[in-house]
């Protein structure tokens, strides 16, 4: 069962992902990123900490919520992917497109103040 | 009563059993003649009108009607309404589960006689305010199919007698599993119909993506090279591509990608890509010009997540010489062309494309020797899997590619026999494309 929850920190929101993130489950995070960038959020750190699998419809609403904020000129950073996750991200070389931390400090230290 | 009971007594008692097994008789023939308008039509509509005609008239009523659960709002919605004010009921007659004695039918599963309407509290009078009609009694059966409940029959006011019968419950029990029956099977038949015009559509799709996809490789007539392509999509259309440009004699441009997703959206993107592609390459011969243009056109449309990872290749004909490039796309495979060994060609290149504007690739220049094959996939070769859920992966391909080879078409065909076998028995999760070129020297 997925769970996609949101919150403040700092001057960004951190999109906490829990579960695996798949062709049925992407949607509702999907529905929380796209939630956010209508918004015009400036910083989104999405926390990939408690995702164990992700898929390629899963990598589609992350890439689909980076070229998003690139219309505003916001950001979208991910931290805390486990090897598996961080590997469908090097395979693809989405690891050149996205900036990828290892935790949420590092990642905040990283959004101007 | 048994009908052989009704028989045997109608032999020895008189008139009033005697009209009962009429009734009967008259009552079992209008079900057999149910039975065959059931499967005269598939049509919704029409076949529960039939049904409801045939169900009001033998059960002797002023009015009935067929309502239906609306799935998507849980509601009753009235699907057919015959009598005298049948087609204003039709349109007026919605009804939550629970309410009035079609809903708390639907609600309970069970039916229900209500003999008298002014002293039973289920009944709803708004409708009959709305229309002016007057229901004095009602018998209401649930439809149900698969122990799911559909929808609710109803017939009103008995045209003799204040009230409906246990006898008439029964006999319109029957006529309500028929009309179950009938929806179900016209159901059945309209998403059937329905599946035929999506397959069509799909169909239609894939040949219009794979006309996109080049009709023949390029044959070069003094044997300088040789290209051999094949890409057998996963679903009927997948987002694999690969195409060719030849500038002119002496220069040859390969190109090959893979469309993030499949279907409908994947085959649009891949399309407006290629032709995208064309025109550029008209524009410059320099592949990594090439990349930095088509990204930003890609990101400037990008919607719903969508890019694209692609290998692409400007080889010098006379030379050897390959100006390569990717972006985000698996390595390409360099096989000797004397059967001395293969090797993944690694390179730098750059992230995918429509994702981030403005991004750089960088070129290698690998120098070709005489009869060496460049062999180029997709990611459904690697990660086809077998029965055990193993994938067939890169050490796969280059252990499958080391060896001596006569011709691209060989390998492209040998490629993919291998990776069938491999995943006997599995369904194809993605689309599988291999290219192979192959250069010589001079004559």
């Amino acid at each position: 069962m997925l769970e996609v929850s949101t919150h403040p920190v700092g001057n960004a929101v951190v999109v906490k992902i829990t579960g695996d993130v798949d062709l049925y489950s992407s949607p509702e995070v999907r529905k929380t990123i796209i939630g956010l960038t209508k918004n015009k959020e400036k910083n989104i750190l999405i926390d990939l900490s408690q995702v164990a699998y992700m898929d390629s419809s899963g990598v589609a609403t992350l890439v689909e919520g980076l070229q998003q904020v690139g219309r505003y000129k916001g950001t979208l950073k991910l931290f805390g992917l486990d090897a598996a996750v961080r590997e469908v991200f090097e395979l693809s070389r989405l690891d050149k497109v996205f900036e990828i931390y290892t935790t949420e400090a590092e990642a905040l230290e990283t959004i101007a103040k | 009563m048994s009908m052989r009971s009704k028989i045997s007594s109608a032999a020895g008692n008189g008139d009033a059993d005697y009209a009962q097994l009429q009734s009967r008789v008259q009552s079992l023939s209008s079900l057999i003649e149910v039975s065959m308008i059931i499967s005269s039509t598939l049509k919704l509509d029409e076949v529960i009108n039939l049904v409801m005609e045939k169900a009001q008239t033998v059960m002797r009523a002023e009015a009935s009607s067929v309502m239906l659960i609306n799935e998507e709002t849980g509601m009753l919605e009235c699907e057919v309404a015959l009598g005298e004010k049948g087609s204003e009921a039709k349109e007026k007659i919605t009804l939550a589960l629970g309410e009035g004695v079609a809903g708390w039918c639907a609600q309970k599963g069970e039916p229900v006689i209500v003999p008298d309407t002014r002293t039973d509290p289920r009944f709803a009078k708004k409708f009959d305010e709305e229309t002016g009609f007057q229901t004095r009694s009602i018998l209401a059966v649930p439809l149900i199919v698969k122990d799911r409940i559909i929808g609710v029959a109803e017939v009103i006011n008995p045209i003799e007698g204040q009230s409906f019968t246990d006898d008439d419950l029964n006999l319109f029990m029957t006529f309500g599993r028929q009309v179950a029956l009938a929806i179900e099977n016209a159901r059945m038949h309209e998403s059937i119909v329905e599946k035929q015009r999506i397959e069509q559509q799909l169909e239609a799709a894939r040949t219009i993506q794979e006309s996109f996809l080049p009709q023949q490789c390029p044959v070069c007539p003094n044997n300088r090279f040789q290209i051999a392509a094949k890409s057998i999509p996963a679903t009927a259309i997948g987002g694999d591509f690969y195409d060719f440009f030849e500038f002119d004699e002496d220069t040859l441009g390969v190109l090959m990608g893979d469309v993030a997703g499949k279907g409908i959206p994947a085959a649009l993107y891949m399309a407006r890509l290629v032709s995208d592609f064309r025109q550029q390459a008209q524009v410059t011969r320099d592949p990594e010009k090439t990349l930095v243009t088509i990204n930003d056109l890609l990101v400037e449309r990008g919607r719903r997540g969508m890019f694209v990872t692609l290998q692409y290749a400007v080889l010098d004909i006379p030379s050897g010489c390959l100006k390569m490039t990717t972006a985000g796309h698996l390595p390409v495979v360099r096989v000797r062309g004397d059967g001395g060994g293969c090797e993944m060609l690694t390179s730098e290149g750059g992230a995918p494309l429509g994702v981030l504007p403005n991004l750089h690739f960088s070129t290698d220049i690998i120098t070709m020797e005489p009869g060496d094959y460049l062999v180029y996939f997709t990611d459904g070769i690697i990660e086809a899997k077998n029965k055990k859920g193993e994938q067939y992966s890169f050490e796969r391909v280059t252990s499958f590619l080391d060896k001596k080879w006569r011709r691209a078409e060989e390998i492209v065909d040998g490629l993919i026999r291998d990776i069938d076998r491999f995943s006997r028995d599995t369904a194809q999760h993605d689309d599988i494309t291999v290219v192979a070129l192959q250069w010589n020297k001079p004559a």
